[in-house]
């Protein structure tokens, strides 16, 4: 059975159709790419798998654990977390402060206070974010809150991290040393991602295997050679 | 500097210990009415300085646990009947909680504010249809004994919210008043965690409520639920400023002293100046008092 196992899932939004019976499994160690223009479904369906919304029909199970019907918070302790397409630091708290936060409720189980320091370091270190970690959250520059929106997820301990487009709105530079840090993640912990992203280039060279939506629909799946000559997404994506 | 809110505490006892040795009845009633302040501002703050959720009527536990204990005062000893005051807020607190909790922001102020005096005309409509127009209690203790617990109290208040501010409880709080819905996605159970909060802010008032009222030997419910109440706790806690626990301790001595002055001379001039105080210190010294000295510290 899948590491993440996304069976059927739809979900209505008043008359319009935001996921029409998306299927989708994500194998444990693997880096998923999901893909899809404006208004794909991307983000709904990330929201129905942390719990933050629920879905019309279908079930999420991760683990071998049912994601359905539990709240985002439990979602996290049992392992999953997402990251936020429009960020959402606590602005008002520390950068250390923001991960510490994280670390102390994120596992579902009781840390020592040296133990979350660690954690918290260690999250910092992660995303290069170490020389920053006295300043506020919402002192980062866009860049920086896309990065501790990564620490954040790192800091619960999760096993599964979904990243909502954590390089829109970065010029190159900063999109190439996220790059970077992404494929040092990879490469250095056993983690599993999801990850939504524009940057098409990115995608193509972190991403195992993608999934392609189109108005909530899944279009094409394959790996990343396989989805640059698909047909339908040349057609669909590139207009 | 950074324990000055338990120092505070502390020095509050002891000079709240030497008053009997040359106090006045006059000066123990200071004392009490300034402990009274720190102890409904500390609890307060146990909610609304770590969430955000800025509760307007705090008065209705006070009230419930002043009802309480008039209603127990004469069939148990007085100290079973003020522990039965905050247990009673803080059941009345664990069962309006969760829907009032539901909303936040402007609508949250409303709300608690609108609850408070709810509860204050249903009393006040019982106590009418039982025939009672306010209710005396006789063999109330001496002034002095009193003064000591609310002294406790207000000591008691300071270290819980002291407590909470440093535990993991008072991280996922913060994590609350900063971003309700990032706090949940990263594993803070925050239904929970704002119930618990809310809970825990109730429970002193309602002994605070009790006292008072054996204080005044005297019920009625318009007094006991009086907004004026909630309205004062607001305006200290944010005049003494809701960073610290230092805070409210800063903001209940500043007006409890202002007070005695204003009531002796200008009484007229209390409200006044305490919605004035409110605005100068909201535009121009958001962090308050505590806010102030801090940076005075700092330079100095
Ligand atoms: N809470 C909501 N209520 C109503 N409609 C919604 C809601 N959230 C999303 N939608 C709609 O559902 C569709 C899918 O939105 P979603 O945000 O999942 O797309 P996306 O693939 O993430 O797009 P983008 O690339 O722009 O981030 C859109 O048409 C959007 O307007
Ligand atoms: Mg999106």
């Amino acid at each position: 059975m899948a590491f993440l196992d996304i069976k059927g899932v739809s979900k209505r939004f008043g008359g319009l159709m935001a996921l029409s019976d998306v299927d989708m499994q994500v194998e444990k160690g693997e880096i998923f790419g999901l893909m899809g223009a404006n208004g794909a479904g991307k983000t709904t369906l990330f929201s129905v798998i942390a719990g933050h919304v629920a879905p019309t029909t279908g079930e999420v199970v991760f683990d071998g654990q049912r994601l359905t019907g539990l709240s985002p918070s439990r979602v996290c302790r049992l392992g999953l977390c997402r990251t936020f397409q429009i960020v959402r630091p606590f602005a008002g708290l520390s950068v250390a402060e923001n991960l510490r936060v994280a670390a102390l409720y994120g596992s579902g189980r009781k840390l020592t206070s040296t133990e979350v320091a660690a954690v918290v370091d260690d999250a910092l270190e992660a995303v290069d974010l170490t020389d920053r970690r006295d300043l506020d959250g919402g002192q980062l520059t866009l860049s920086g809150q896309k990065r501790l929106e990564i620490a954040r997820a790192l800091a619960t301990g999760a096993r599964l991290v979904m990243l909502d487009e954590v390089m829109a709105g970065l010029n190159p530079t900063e999109i190439s040393a996220m790059l970077t840090t992404l494929e040092r993640l990879r490469t250095e912990r056993g983690l599993t991602f999801v990850i939504v992203e524009h940057v098409i280039g990115a995608l193509m060279t972190l991403s195992d295997r993608i999934l392609v939506l189109d108005h909530g629909e899944r279009i094409a799946f394959g790996t990343p050679e396989e989805i640059g000559n698909h047909d339908r997404v040349a057609e669909v994506y590139f207009g | 500097m950074k324990n000055i809110g338990l120092i505070l505490g502390v020095a509050l006892a002891v000079v709240a210990a030497a008053v009997p040795a040359f106090g006045t009845p006059y000066m123990m009633g200071v004392v009490f009415q300034v402990a009274m302040w720190i102890a409904l501002a500390q609890s307060w703050s146990m909610l609304s300085a770590t969430t955000g959720y800025l509760s307007l009527g705090h008065a209705v536990f006070y009230g419930v646990g002043a009802y309480v204990c008039v209603l127990l005062t004469g069939t148990i000893p007085f100290e079973w009947a003020l522990l039965a005051g905050a247990v009673a807020a803080a059941v009345f607190a664990a069962i309006v909680g969760l829907p009032v909790l539901r909303v936040r922001g402007p609508y949250f102020v409303i709300l608690t504010y609108g609850l408070s005096e709810l509860v204050r005309h249903v009393v006040m409509r019982i106590e009418s249809a039982l025939g009672s127009f306010g209710r005396m209690i006789f063999d109330v203790p001496r002034t002095e004994v009193l003064m000591w617990w609310m002294v406790g109290l207000a000591v008691l208040a300071t270290l819980g919210a002291y407590a909470i501010r440093h535990s993991r409880f008072g991280a996922g709080l913060a994590a609350i008043r900063e971003d309700e819905v990032a706090a949940e996605t990263v594993g803070v159970p925050v239904t929970r965690l704002k119930l618990f909060a809310f809970i825990a802010s109730a429970i002193i008032p309602g002994a605070v409520g009790g006292l008072a009222l054996l204080r005044t030997s005297y019920f009625e419910p318009a007094q006991a639920f009086d907004p004026v109440i909630s309205f004062t706790i607001v305006t200290m806690a944010l005049v003494g400023g809701t960073e610290t626990v230092r805070g409210p301790i800063l903001g209940a001595l500043g007006f409890a002293l202002l007070s005695e002055l204003l009531w002796s001379s200008l009484p007229q001039l209390y409200m006044i100046v305490l919605g004035l105080t409110l605005i100068i210190f909201i535009l121009f010294v958001p962090r308050g008092l505590s806010g102030l000295f801090g940076r005075l510290g700092r330079a100095g």
